[in-house]
């Protein structure tokens, strides 16, 4: 029999008039690693945050590693470790006394404190670092040491809200090399949100919740074949342009920051629309069935506009806000 | 799983003293601010603090005005440590810290109990500092009366800090703290008798006469009062009211102000 390490049936959850969750059904097996993956506000946080009981669900049932989390969440609270969005480190204490109290708030006698916190240092690479104030820390480091103070405990299950955002490439794969081999050496359960689709690529299965809901649910693969398109990504010159394209194509979808997507067959497809619009374009960027485009079907927006695009000043969009 | 949650409640303890000293800031204000009110105010004032009688110069009370003003400036400093607390509190919130804590398997209240403990502890050291000067306001003490006196210390830190932790949770921005320190503290300092006596030889109505009412009213309301009263009686043997008044009065607030941040705490 399969052990779930989070169990979650019909849960839904209101929060100041929006419905945050709206009967959401998940089951994550044990040394599973799971992505949760959604535009903002789609209800990522409250998921995260159900789970680790900071917050209670108006219906439904939540079970972690087969505990009851609402009716007894102290002990389910003992057995995951989590990393949220924002850093949630005392920045004046050092890195050896952040694991400290950790391990002194949940309970660990001061052998198994001593032993844990030399283990975790020389797994996240910190070792040198242990007496150092974390305000000196770099951003990556930071996050190093979030994730290592929350397996301080032993935790089953580590619940991370985009541990790696606004990180650069080479710390996120750190990270998640990390994570893996945990993952493979003690069968530690993962659920993660974030944005980075090729850290979702290596994850076992993907959940996709847009307002609340679930809009699917598989493995990376699974999705790609159901969800998944080539898609034309346009940027039209001018309005008039955006408006000629959205009559002769109803099916179009249109992103936030003015981009139009259209669904393609093939390449004569791409051939044929480029023929007849091609010059009153700004920019074209063909997409193949990716996650990436799995999402844009799914869910209208981009994952990028989460991330990527904050960066870097972009005339037209800036004229129009 | 008791010595577990002990753990916890030292870990908790543990954060708040260490983070206390290594502000500097707040360490040069413990030290600065009673040096400041007894050899400035205290020195300044001593000359004035005497009546006439019959052409013979006394102590308006049978001390000097130094001596009378010393137990007031330990209260002010205990005052100040454990109302701003609240600061600290709300940084935990606004940083994310708090969220650490409740995650674990630690029950809310012994988290709430951890973190006033620790505020405590640092204002009741705040308070203790200010004994080491002692010997410029002319007082000694045995060990005895200095270990007594440190336990009021303590009681008052316990529920001013728990008083601390209450004003967090209605001011939710650091910008309204400054206010704090002019609309709580000092308004509650000086309608404590702290820095002058109600001359214990008049009766009720001759106090009426040398005071205007609200005043002498306000200063009976103000449980400082008896906080600033207990300690003088331990310190220099002069109490104002009855002995006992002093710790039910903090007592009482030690409990009364931790049920109702507790209660505050617990509403998510």
């Amino acid at each position: 029999m399969v052990k779930y390490a989070v169990e979650v049936k019909n849960l839904s959850c209101n929060i100041g008039g929006t419905q945050a969750l709206d009967t959401i059904d998940l089951a994550i097996a044990e040394g599973e690693s799971f992505a949760v993956l959604g535009p903002n506000g789609a209800g990522k946080t409250t998921l995260i945050n159900i789970l680790c009981t900071l917050q209670k669900p108006d219906t439904g049932s939540v079970r972690i590693a087969e505990i009851d989390a609402l009716t007894r969440p102290a002990a389910a609270r003992a057995t995951i470790g989590v990393v949220f969005q924002d850093s949630s480190l005392d920045d004046r204490l050092s890195v050896i006394e952040n694991l400290e109290f950790h391990g002194l708030v949940y309970g660990m006698p001061k052998r198994e404190r001593i032993a844990q916190i030399n283990h975790l240092l020389e797994l996240v690479e910190l070792e040198k670092w242990g007496d150092s104030v974390v305000r000196q820390l770099s951003g990556g480091m930071r996050r190093r040491l979030e994730i290592a103070r929350a397996l301080m405990h032993g935790p089953k299950l580590l619940f991370l809200d985009e541990p790696t955002t606004g990180l650069d490439t080479q710390t996120r794969m750190k990270i998640w090399g990390y994570l893996e081999h945990l993952r493979r050496e003690t069968g530690l359960t993962l659920l993660v949100t974030t944005h980075y689709l090729e850290e979702m690529e290596g994850c076992s299965r993907i959940l996709i919740l847009d307002h609340g809901k679930r809009v699917a649910e598989g493995t990376p693969a699974e999705l790609k074949a159901a969800h998944g398109e080539n898609l034309l990504r346009i940027m039209p010159r001018d309005d008039a342009v955006a408006s000629d394209i959205t009559a002769a194509f109803p099916h179009i979808r249109h992103l936030p920051d003015g981009e139009l997507v259209l669904p393609m067959r093939d390449d004569a497809e791409i051939r044929a629309f480029m023929a007849n619009y091609g010059h009153r374009l700004s920019r074209v960027e063909t997409q193949t069935s990716s996650l990436a485009s799995v999402f844009i079907s799914l869910t209208g927006q981009d994952l990028r506009d989460n991330t990527q695009k904050k960066t870097g000043p972009d005339i037209r969009r800036m004229g129009r806000t | 799983m008791m010595i577990r949650l002990l753990r916890g409640v030292y870990g908790i303890w543990l954060r708040e003293v260490m983070r206390a000293m290594r502000d500097r800031g707040q360490m040069v204000g413990g030290i600065s601010r009673p040096l400041i009110w007894l050899l400035v105010l205290g020195i300044g004032l001593n000359p004035y603090f005497r009546g006439e009688v019959y052409g013979e110069v006394r102590f308006v009370v049978p001390y000097t005005y130094v001596q009378f003003l010393f137990p007031a400036v330990i209260i002010l400093n205990i005052m100040y440590t454990s109302i701003l607390f609240a600061v600290s509190v709300i940084w935990d919130r606004q940083f994310g810290f708090l969220r650490e804590v409740l995650v674990s398997p630690m029950p809310s209240w012994l988290v709430l109990f951890g973190k006033i403990l620790g505020g405590s502890t640092v204002a009741t050291m705040h308070g203790s500092i200010v004994l080491i000067l002692a010997r410029f306001a002319d007082i000694t003490f045995t060990v005895t009366q200095g270990l007594t006196a440190i336990g009021l210390m303590f009681l008052l830190s316990f529920g001013l800090t728990s008083f601390g932790v209450i004003l967090a949770n209605r001011v939710r921005s650091f910008e309204g703290f400054g206010v704090f320190s002019n609309t709580i503290i000092l308004p509650l300092y000086f309608t404590s008798s702290s820095i002058f006596p109600l001359d214990p030889a008049l009766s009720r109505s001759q106090t009426s006469v040398v005071y205007p009412e609200w005043l002498v009213m306000a200063i009976q309301v103000n449980p400082i009062t008896y906080a600033v009263d207990s300690l003088r009686g331990v310190l220099l043997g002069f109490n104002q009211f009855p002995a006992h008044i002093g710790p039910a009065v903090m007592g009482t607030m030690a409990v009364v102000f931790f049920i109702i941040a507790l209660w505050d705490f617990r509403r998510p």
